[in-house]
């Protein structure tokens, strides 16, 4: 896949150090998966991190590794004992799907119950629908697909804090750039856009914001309670 | 905040190289042949800095103690899918720290890219080794350089943002800087790292530029 454009430097480190919610984890690890690019700098931010590690002052611990290990033995007929199972079950209990959803990055597709044109999208604007993945995190801000007909304009608008954008399919076009399958769009604040779908086919957008976006059209601001972008 | 600072004190390029090679050696042994001296002596060095690393970003004591012997586990336990041709035993240890403390706080697991995802983009068995290079050992030998020669004040950052507090809004406050410098901080500290790792000749995949540049 040729992708243009790519994750910055901050949004590659915030997710090396552990700090971006779940939802921009998502976005995060959708581009990662299709662009070996950006793989690789999230591979040298884990570097760091273990170069970093290393030169940790030690804090004075309580168990001794041959004690740790003959507990651990002791107790290994315990389901509960092995909690990387644990972790891994967990990932699978969110499961929405059986198996891989075509044409979409697996931590998108494991989000969602059923195949993209068949999700229960929520029409909020002509040629704008919504399906919304997790109301958990809304407090944080909206995650989101967002389903665009061809030819539709969004309101221009910018954001409190930063938004990523995935293509999943189709592509729009904005003073940044154009936008296709794999892109991200990597925004902080001061970036003020209106995307105009001109692929084809309907454009899909998976977004994360981290607080709710400023519009500065009076349209945009009716729109807003219900796009929630 | 005492120890605020602790990547200041430099190691000699050898002596870390030597450390990173026992340690690797220590996870194979482990995953070869459930290898207890090897367990210890990684334990040893290991142990106190995840518990310092979970200190650090904020949790108790107890709790620190029990998550660290959940993650030292993970290692004895999962020490065979330590793959040494693409990663650190330092980078693979503080991953699953990081990974660990993120399902504990949140309940769910931190989502990562699939492998086994068909979209995957690969182009080459080289390219899934860490940023290209011929081996684990030279990336985190130049990595290691390029930490060395960071400035001060950039260093600092980035051992606060990896090991203390939970967001940039932390370290600026205890720092007394704006929080725009932090993120400045950060960015040269990562660009300086990525163009010394480029320096050289394998980073041809990190000099591919398409249609809008990494942010240099």
């Amino acid at each position: 896949m040729s992708v243009s454009h790519h994750l910055t430097d901050e949004t590659i480190h915030d997710y090396a150090t552990g700090s971006l919610s779940m939802p921009m984890e998502t976005l995060v690890a959708c581009h990662l998966t299709v662009c070996r690019q950006c793989r690789a700098r999230a591979q040298m931010a884990d570097g760091v991190g273990g170069g970093l590690f290393d030169r940790l002052e030690p804090t004075p611990i309580k168990v001794s590794a041959m004690d740790l290990i003959s507990r651990s033995d002791a107790a290994a007929d315990s389901p509960a004992s092995d909690i990387r199972n644990g972790a891994s079950q967990a990932s699978t209990a969110k499961v929405g799907t059986t198996g891989p959803v075509k044409g979409v990055p697996r931590p998108l597709g494991r989000l969602l119950p059923a195949p993209l044109e068949q999700l229960r999208w929520r029409r909020v604007a002509p040629g704008i629908k919504q399906y919304k993945l997790d109301d958990q995190h809304r407090r944080h801000g909206a995650f989101q697909l967002l389903h665009l007909a061809p030819g539709a304009v969004l309101s221009e608008h910018s954001h409190h804090d930063r938004e990523l954008t995935y293509l999943v399919q189709g592509s729009y076009r904005d003073s940044i750039g154009r936008f296709q399958v794999g892109d991200i769009a990597d925004l902080d604040g001061s970036i003020e856009h209106q995307p105009v779908v001109d692929s084809e086919e309907p454009c899909i957008a998976l977004i994360a914001t981290q607080s709710p976006v400023r519009y500065s059209g009076v349209i945009g601001k009716i729109m807003q309670p219900f796009v929630g972008i | 905040m005492t120890n605020m600072a602790t990547t200041r004190q430099d190691k000699p390029t050898e002596a870390s190289a030597a450390l990173r090679k026992r340690m690797g050696d220590n996870l194979k042994a482990i995953g070869r042949d459930r290898d207890e001296n090897a367990f210890a002596d990684f334990y040893n060095y290991y142990a106190g800095r995840v518990k310092s690393f979970l200190m650090g970003k904020g949790m108790t004591e107890e709790i620190s103690d029990e998550l660290m012997q959940e993650i030292m586990l993970i290692v004895w336990r999962r020490a065979e899918s330590y793959d040494p041709s693409k990663a650190a035993a330092s980078t693979w240890l503080f991953t699953i720290a990081r990974n660990r403390r993120i399902d504990y706080l949140r309940g769910n697991s931190r989502i990562e890219v699939e492998l086994e995802d068909e979209m995957l983009d690969v182009e080459n068995d080289e390219s899934e080794t860490q940023a290209g290079y011929v081996d684990a050992e030279q990336a985190a030998e130049r990595l290691h350089r390029a930490l060395e020669k960071l400035p001060q004040e950039q260093r600092q950052v980035m051992h606060l943002s990896y090991f203390r507090g939970q967001s940039h809004g932390d370290i600026a406050e205890w720092l007394d800087l704006p929080i725009g410098t932090v993120k400045s901080r950060i960015r040269l500290a990562m660009q300086a790292v990525r163009s010394s790792l480029k320096d050289e000749d394998k980073a041809a995949l990190l000099n591919e530029s398409s249609g809008s540049p990494i942010n240099d």
